[in-house]
């Protein structure tokens, strides 16, 4: 558990790469996998940067990403696996990688997808775009398999160290391309890119990707945040921006402001239905924090629904994954 | 049952328990020797319990995840007054919120 909470560290870690640190771990991966080291090593600003970088390197020889990162990473996976056997395996994983996974898988693929959208200007570039992609080792995205055999050897150190010193990189036979941090990542407490005010992740060289709760929107939306109007909300076609838009506005102002009227109320909270035209309906159960404050209030927090429920009880059950007759806890803080 | 801010703990009988849940060894702790039943990304603030006991977790962001707490225990979060959990074992579920064509975790 304390490696999974270096490694969550790792992942979220922003500001300038160590360089030195990061180019002795690029060697000793190298020499560990039996490879002459690199003997080139340049570094790149994001990885757009890196792979128009990769595009145009010359005499670079193939890609050792098989040799460097996948073949040493699966064959101290068989070790390990053959060692604590299939049960203590998936024991192992599910309390260090796979607390890593979804959320730092989930942002590596946000990363690839932005770096395919600002540089393929045509559809057809796309394919080649991903295939530089393909040839990454994510560094400090790799933190997931790394914090699984962090503490069982040290086959995968070189790695270990480029990951917690540097970004993505690509290893060549006689060149390395690495990349800086990003100068920021901001996350919701579910691990997901989100910002209101700018953008989520931003690399030095300005690629960025903005995001609302983990929702790629235009960095351009987020501008009209600050001047949205029940109207405007109503107004936009494009059911998930207003979804965020309904988000960043607060259902409890867009409810007072458009006159709503709450459907049902029981003991469990207040059920509200917002009726959207040619969408589904937004409905809402409203609740309140059991516990206090600290100044003494009970904060008052919208959790959305199915469009088909139609008690708060029934709404609350929802949120559990359970029947409203089934849901009664006997104490709730 | 039992909640917890965003996540509900749901008492099982023991005959409830799937069988090869019984025997498994559990979560490790955390640094702090505590079971995290949920942890906050970016906070860090942790659903969490000390004292005797196991985690048992299945793989998917939404468990299932049982608990056992052979003497009770005390479930604690930094933003949420202590639940008191009498002896036994546990069905823990986070909670969720619906999105058109998804379904996300609530974070507390």
């Amino acid at each position: 558990m304390q490696y999974v909470n270096t490694w969550r560290a790792v992942v979220a870690a922003t500001g300038r790469a160590d360089r030195g640190a990061a180019e002795d771990g690029v060697r000793l991966a190298y020499r560990a996998a039996g490879l002459t080291e690199p003997e080139r090593i340049i570094w790149a600003d994001s990885p757009r940067a890196a792979v128009e970088v990769v595009e145009k390197l010359t005499e670079a020889g193939r890609s050792v990403r098989e040799e460097v990162r996948t073949r040493p990473w699966a064959e101290e996976r068989r070790r390990v696996y053959d060692e604590l056997g299939p049960a203590g395996w998936s024991a192992l994983w599910s309390a260090t990688g796979a607390q890593l996974w979804e959320t730092t898988a989930a942002l590596a693929e946000r990363i690839r997808a932005g770096v395919v959208s600002e540089l393929a200007t045509r559809p057809e570039d796309e394919s080649g775009i991903r295939l530089v992609l393909l040839d990454a080792v994510l560094g400090q995205h790799d933190a997931a398999w790394l914090a699984a055999f962090d503490g069982r050897g040290d086959r995968l150190t070189g790695l270990a160290e480029v990951a917690r010193n540097a970004g993505w990189w690509w290893p060549y036979e006689h060149a390395v391309v690495i990349v800086e941090r990003p100068e920021a990542l901001h996350r919701d407490e579910a691990g997901r890119l989100d910002r209101g005010d700018g953008p989520a992740l931003a690399y030095p060289d300005g690629f960025a990707l903005y995001a609302w709760r983990g929702m790629p929107v235009p960095a351009e939306f987020l501008d009209g945040l600050a001047s949205l109007t029940p109207d405007r909300i109503r107004a936009e076609e494009n059911a998930e921006l207003r979804r965020v838009m309904l988000e960043y506005y607060g259902y409890d102002r867009y409810l007072t402001e458009s006159g709503a009227e709450p459907v049902h109320r029981d003991e469990t909270g207040i059920l509200w239905r917002i009726a959207m035209a040619g969408d589904e309906d937004v409905v809402m159960v409203e609740v309140v924090n059991s516990t206090p404050e600290p100044d003494g209030t009970h904060r008052t927090y919208w959790l959305r629904v199915p469009p088909r429920t139609r008690t708060a009880k029934e709404g609350v059950a929802w949120t559990f994954g359970l029947d409203g007759e089934a849901y009664a806890p006997v104490r709730q803080t | 049952m039992y909640r917890q801010g965003d996540v509900l703990m749901m008492a099982l009988e023991e005959s409830e328990v799937p069988a090869h849940f019984l025997e498994a060894p559990g979560e490790p702790r955390d640094g702090r020797g505590r079971l995290v039943l949920a942890l906050g990304e970016v906070t860090g603030h942790a659903h969490a319990v000390r004292g005797p006991g196991r985690l048992l977790r299945e793989a998917g962001p939404f468990g299932p995840m049982l608990l056992h707490l052979p003497e009770g225990g005390r479930v604690v979060h930094e933003e949420h007054a202590a639940i008191a959990l009498p002896k036994g074992w546990f069905r823990v579920v986070r909670q969720r919120e619906y999105a058109p064509g998804a379904v996300r975790i609530v974070a507390d």
